[in-house]
């Protein structure tokens, strides 16, 4: 029993497995489902494991159950589509107008809306995707396995009830918001960071050693002796080099900051430092880069246990990462290109990594971000990122 | 299904969305632990204690904590009262029966009650995912080994299971492979209209309609770090009506007092003082 509908679950994306499928019908089989109401309840709650999935689970059932318009997964090229008839429109209505064959005069009364209303209208006449008389009609979003993108829920233009509460409850897609990756809050940073620790015994011996006790004291021929350690204690010791200079980290000024503040609050040994594009010989302990100049040289003195994490968006021009002189400021001239100092610090310290505000799938555009990626481990700032940076700082 | 008396239907102190009475009767009746998850406030604890005062069945609580390791959950082996004990002799334990020296944990505890209880795993995600696993594993099979005695235990009752979590993050999948799941939406202010009338039962209309409002409407307030909830909702209304100057008028002409009740972040509350200072957000 619903097979098809399992199968049109893991097609969208959804991470259904078997196992929960037959739970489901346990769940049938013992009568606990007596509804189509139950039953959108039960098979929620048994086949999608996060919340973020829920919207897309809406959508697959209204559409098994009702013959809704299942979410277009070619809404990526269509919506592309979409613009690029609309800019087309925009810039020669002639031609579009000839091509969706209908009068200019008439092509220019449309709203953009309705333009695109009927050009899918045509579209669905021709390819015939649409039977069973749905009169639904959505923009279908960007992607509906919803990663980083987003998942516009598309222009409805009405719907028609037949009485079945649970689709209509499918239908009103309650929860689109969830299927949206949100921003970076300090408790999620906290949680990426949270396995970010190096435990060394520290404080007062309060803590009863229970091998070494029962050794000395079977040593003692049985007179008690019970054997005392120290508390283990985070202690380590971090460095962080924030890009903080030009407009292009502007938008990210949030995100940074949220990470800073973490860092502060959650390390005992944190050390600050900014630069602007990359590092040169001079990184500063101050804001505004020029009261506390610190020689990266002089890093080679601390432990080099120490993590080095430096955040920035690794975007700049070429001649700026392998250029001597490269800065763009004029009072920075340091002998060697910044390539170098961060050949150094990726030698001296051996956990380093570059945290890169930017989405991952749009580093491939920027020369920089190769080249910085390919001497410093480089990962994104995102949930997903973070733990895998982590992972990488923790790494033996 | 309401009137069947081993099912949940809500409690006195806890309103309750039908779909989720429905998740939990359908996850009591497959035998399976239930994922909560859901904004702060949204009342996922407050559903354990809710089912567990309905159905009269014991509640046990096992706050998970950074630092756990799963045998803390199961038992414990109290060696250094027994190395004490035999030094000394003073005890009235049976020194040579290392059983008397096991304490249970609790999930220990839940399995060996002589009654149904309920199991509130409550933050699961503050534990690392070897943790959620290996505690996965002792749920589904209902059994856990205490080694120094050799002996199994197994459940006499199959606890209701509820585990809650306030990560974004989602959990392994061995561990969601094995649990039914909801996502406790934030209520909408129908439902917390409903929720303020069983905190205070004869609350003033006019107070729950401009205080609803007014909430809901700084809720929306743009980058808020800590959105209040309905906790701090609550709080905030019995602060109103402690007030005796305080009139439910005063909201709508935008005078909005104790907002470092709802608002517990010094930028958010900094962000709402101007925002309600600045234009009259009624």
């Amino acid at each position: 029993m619903f097979i098809g509908f399992f199968y049109k679950l893991k097609e969208v994306g959804i991470p259904v497995s078997p196992t929960s499928f037959l739970t489901l019908h346990k769940a049938l089989s013992r009568g606990l489902v007596s509804s189509l109401d139950d039953f959108y309840t039960t098979s929620r709650a048994t086949l999608v494991k996060s919340e973020r999935y829920f919207d897309l689970f809406d959508q697959v059932f209204a559409h098994h159950f009702e013959g809704a318009e299942l979410p277009d997964l070619t809404g990526v090229e269509l919506d592309e589509l979409a613009r690029s008839m609309l800019e087309e429109w925009l810039k020669n209505p002639k031609t579009l107008a000839s091509a969706l064959g209908i009068d200019e005069s008439e092509i220019s009364k449309l709203t953009p809306e309705q333009l695109i209303e009927y050009f899918k209208e045509r579209l669905k006449e021709q390819t015939e995707r649409h039977e069973g008389g749905s009169k639904w009609i959505g923009t279908g979003g960007t992607s509906p396995v919803g990663h980083s993108g987003n998942h516009p829920g598309g222009m409805r233009v009405g719907g028609v009830s037949r009485n079945k509460s649970a689709v209509k409850v499918a239908m009103e897609r309650r929860y689109k918001d969830y299927s949206l990756s949100g921003p970076l809050s300090q408790a999620m940073i906290g949680e990426a960071l949270k396995r970010l620790r190096h435990m060394i015994p520290s404080g007062p011996k309060d803590r009863v050693n229970v091998d070494k006790t029962i050794y000395q004291t079977m040593k003692n021929a049985g007179e008690i002796e019970i054997v005392f350690d120290r508390i283990l204690k985070d202690r380590l010791k971090i460095i962080i080099a924030i890009d903080n200079g030009g407009w292009s980290m502007e938008p990210y000024v949030n995100i940074v900051q949220t990470l800073f503040d973490y860092a502060r609050a959650q390390f005992k040994d944190v050390k600050t430092y900014f630069f602007h594009n990359t590092i040169y010989d001079t990184i500063w302990l101050d804001t505004s880069r020029y009261k506390r100049p610190q020689k990266i040289d002089e890093f080679a003195k601390l432990d080099s246990e120490t993590r080095l994490i430096i955040v920035g968006d690794a975007s700049m021009a070429p001649y700026e990462l392998m250029a001597r002189n490269g800065s763009i400021h004029i009072e920075e001239r340091s002998g060697q290109p910044s390539i170098e100092c961060l050949k150094f610090l990726a030698k001296n310290f051996r956990h380093s990594i570059w945290l890169n505000p930017i989405p991952a799938h749009m580093w491939g555009y920027t020369q920089t971000i190769f080249a910085i990626s390919s001497i410093i481990p480089m990962f994104e700032l995102s949930i997903d990122g973070l733990e895998k940076a982590v992972a990488h700082l923790m790494a033996k | 299904m309401i009137s069947d008396k081993k099912t949940f239907s809500g409690a006195k102190s806890y309103v309750l969305d039908e779909e989720l009475a429905k998740i939990v009767n359908i996850s009591m009746a497959l035998e399976m632990p239930l994922l909560l998850k859901g904004e702060p406030g949204t009342g996922k604890t407050m559903l354990a204690h809710a089912i567990a005062d309905t159905l009269g069945m014991p509640l046990i609580t096992l706050n998970v904590k950074s630092s756990m390791k799963l045998i803390d959950a199961l038992y414990q082996y109290d060696t250094l009262t027994r190395l004490n004990d035999s030094r000394f002799g003073d005890s009235k334990k049976d020194v040579s029966n290392i059983e008397e020296y096991i304490k249970m944990g609790k999930i220990g505890q839940a399995f060996t009650a002589d009654k149904r209880t309920i199991l509130l795993i409550d933050e699961i995600d503050k534990a690392d995912t070897d943790f959620q696993d290996d505690m996965l594993d002792v749920l589904d099979q209902m059994e856990f080994d205490i080694i120094e005695i050799d002996k199994t235990i197994s459940t006499k009752h199959r606890p209701v299971i509820i585990i809650t979590s306030n990560a974004k993050k989602d959990l392994s999948d061995p561990f969601l492979g094995r649990c039914n799941f909801h996502h406790i939406a934030f209520p909408d202010p129908k439902m917390m209209r409903k929720i303020i009338k069983v905190h205070f039962t004869n609350i003033d209309s006019d107070l729950m309609e401009n205080t609803v409002n007014v909430f809901y409407r700084l809720r929306e307030l743009e980058s808020i770090e800590k959105r209040p909830a309905t906790r701090e909702l609550i709080n905030w209304i019995r602060a109103l009506k402690s007030d005796p100057d305080f009139k439910p008028k005063d909201l709508v002409k935008g005078d909005i007092p104790y907002l470092g009740i709802l608002f517990k972040k010094s930028p958010d509350y900094a962000r709402a003082i101007n925002t309600v200072s600045r234009r009259r957000i009624i």
